[in-house]
């Protein structure tokens, strides 16, 4: 009953936020001021209810790309980003909400940053989380930074896909889902997809849910993505996981989104590739046959034993 | 203790390799799915980053992707060249160059998982008794300038030009489309993906068959031939702009009147460097070598061949360590039966 009831309140926000997207100044009564309302209550994205985070890159070259964070489906004044240099002094800062969504500046250190936003009323909390990766040489392993814990209920990759790497269909992948640092056994997790999956599932005796992403691109969806320079790691199709959790009279609601590609044979052959490597050891075989005039190879050796 | 372990140099190179076999195709599941970002992703020898266990990867795809979308990039856009640009570029030749300093070529001949796998081919063709062929000193010049252009084409070129959209985008990591590392060292590791050819547009498809029928190639032809794809790898031309900056050398004698009708360490040498028996001195050291060592073992005189690290001998030639190396193994690589020492009949004592 409770759970239902929660899932009424994301519609019910969603619902509001759509008409606050619409209606800009019947936000305003309820925020507070210094702030661009409209990006603090995010659009509500069609094909999922749940609370994500979507990162989006702007700008003409590497050195004016900003990146920025749209929280949607959540209403937040703040982004929480946690790098993964634990060390550092400004290892957790908040990013203030702008008006295209909240910075993400680099640090120095660069690799990935857990990105967590925080709606939280007397009855429950809401909170939305992604990671983002800045390819730099020498970032600390992030696994101590997204051990580390950030709210109550989390869902905590296991690992996050590393550099030249990422979610793909037809593959299995491993999370945490724990409350306050305590993994949550048989916990129900909820998973959706862009492309229109939903499959609910639960975490085993360790708390560790293993998602099989599905393969549910369309051929349509597969020739837009192009094949130009990927190094398999274009956007895709988005995907959220979520699991609530009730504790002391609050109903905790957490949600994980990334994005994910096709396969990974889209657009390839593997028959073809056997195909043309058995090609080459063909054009090499004559290179096995026996030489006519075979000489003793080590006679050198032997000759030169008698120096 | 350690001689008992390793009583050649031949054996302690094996040893070396195999551990690094593991170490760059399967470290990254050893020590963590994190390891290759946090190492030096500046690594001399070839490996590969498509490999998802790697735990370090070779410098070539970091040098494609830097000339394709910095370097290029900023040169298209017609903008001030600014050292921001070229840092990301010097930061990578810089830890490229720490870890050069110290090893030299011998990434090449002793860390690189292709080259490891090209000896282990090649072991398993001599047991099939398949023959050797070498490049002879009249026909080796003609395949040693395919390394560099297999560097200024392929590492250097192409993702330049892709970098400033005069070339397809496609063509940002080309030499990593047709490199055979990328398909060895993932299917090491049980993964096809890399093997399956790319038919996303003609030059996806271009490359992986390319890629494809190279690797094929290779595998048979390491059978046959010592090292093959070696001698066309751009990392052995890169490695070779910087040989002569490390304190680790291979170093010969200025002369010596025994080499001109000898040629053993040129029948040793897996790269066919005929150099080594014919030149001396700083010439000796050729751009192919990739100081395994063979050399200086099957040298059959004193302290003519040496490896030497700030000066310091590591390893240099005897005629002892040479009669005692070739009792179990030709200076080609033709495995000896093993002798049983004769020990002397007891004389029965009667006394």
């Amino acid at each position: 009953m409770k759970t239902n009831s929660i899932w009424m309140a994301i519609l019910a926000a969603s619902i509001s936020v759509a008409q606050a997207d619409e209606h800009p100044m019947a936000a305003s009564a309820v925020m507070p001021t210094g702030h661009d309302h409209t990006a603090m209550m995010g659009r509500p994205m069609a094909w999922t209810e749940l609370p994500i985070l979507k990162t989006k890159m702007s700008g003409k070259t590497r050195e004016t790309t900003v990146i920025s964070i749209a929280p949607q489906n959540i209403v937040v004044a703040n982004i929480d980003a946690w790098s993964n240099n634990l060390k550092d002094a400004n290892a957790h800062r908040q990013l203030v909400m702008e008006m295209a969504g909240a910075k993400l500046d680099k640090p120095a250190t660069g690799g990935f940053q857990m990105l967590t936003a925080r709606e939280e009323q007397t009855d429950f909390v809401r909170v939305a989380s992604t990671v983002y990766y800045f390819g730099e040489r020498g970032a600390k392993n992030p696994t101590a930074m997204f051990m580390q814990q950030k709210n109550e209920l989390e869902i905590i990759p296991q690992p996050y896909p590393r550099e030249h790497s990422r979610y793909r269909a037809d593959e299995d992948w491993k999370f945490l889902v724990r409350f306050k640092g305590q993994p949550l056994v048989n916990q129900k997790v909820n998973f959706e997809t862009s492309n229109g999956s939903k499959v609910e599932t639960l975490t085993d005796a360790a708390g560790v849910l293993t998602l099989h992403i599905p393969d549910d691109f369309k051929p349509v969806e597969e020739k837009k993505e192009g094949a130009s320079h990927d190094h398999g790691m274009r956007r895709g199709a988005d995907l959220v996981l979520a699991t609530e959790y009730a504790d002391g009279g609050k109903t905790y609601l957490t949600a994980f989104n990334s994005t994910y590609g096709a396969d990974a044979y889209d657009k390839r052959n593997l028959a073809m590739g056997f195909g043309f490597a058995l090609l080459g050891m063909v054009g090499a075989a004559p290179l096995l046959r026996q030489k006519k005039t075979e000489k003793k190879v080590d006679t050198a050796t032997d000759k030169k034993e008698e120096v | 203790m350690l001689k008992s372990l390793f009583p050649t140099l031949g054996r302690f190179r094996f040893t070396v390799q195999i551990i690094m076999l593991f170490v760059t195709v399967y470290g990254g599941a050893l020590l963590g799915s994190y390891t290759v970002d946090r190492v030096s992703q500046a690594l001399p020898s070839l490996s590969c980053a498509f490999d998802k266990m790697t735990g370090d990867h070779c410098i070539l795809i970091v040098n494609q992707h830097q000339l394709h979308h910095r370097v290029g990039e900023a040169l298209a856009n017609a903008k001030d060249i600014t050292l921001k640009v070229f840092i990301p570029t010097l930061m990578s030749v810089g830890i490229f160059f720490m870890f050069f300093f110290f090893l030299n070529k011998a990434f090449c001949g002793w860390v690189c998982p292709l080259g490891t796998v090209q000896e282990l081919l090649r072991k398993i063709g001599l047991f099939f008794k398949r023959p050797l062929h070498q490049f002879e000193p009249s026909n080796v010049g003609r395949v040693r300038p395919v390394k560099w252009l297999m560097l200024l084409v392929l590492v250097l070129g192409l993702p330049l030009l892709a970098g400033m959209g005069v070339a397809s985008n496609e063509l940002g990591d080309p030499f990593c489309q047709v490199c055979p590392s990328r398909v060895v060292t993932t299917l090491l590791t049980a993964d096809t993906e890399q093997i399956a050819v790319r038919t996303g547009t003609n030059i996806n498809f271009f490359l992986g068959a390319l890629g494809n029928a190279m690797f094929g190639f290779m595998i048979i032809a390491a059978l046959a031939v010592r090292q093959p794809f070696c001698r066309i790898c751009p990392l052995l031309s890169w490695n070779a702009l910087f040989q002569k900056l490390s304190p680790m050398k291979l170093v010969k004698v200025d002369s010596h009147e025994k080499c001109e009708k000898c040629g053993v360490c040129e029948k040793a040498c897996p790269m066919d460097i005929h150099e080594i028996g014919t030149e001396f001195g700083k010439k000796a050291f050729h751009e192919d070598c990739t100081l395994c060592g063979r050399c200086a073992e099957y040298c059959p005189d004193d302290g003519v061949i040496q490896i030497k690290f700030f000066g310091i001998p590591l390893f240099k030639s005897s005629r002892d360590y040479y009669k005692a190396r070739v009792k179990h193994e030709s200076p080609e690589g033709t495995k000896k039966k093993r002798v049983i020492p004769i020990l002397p009949k007891a004389t029965p004592n009667n006394g």
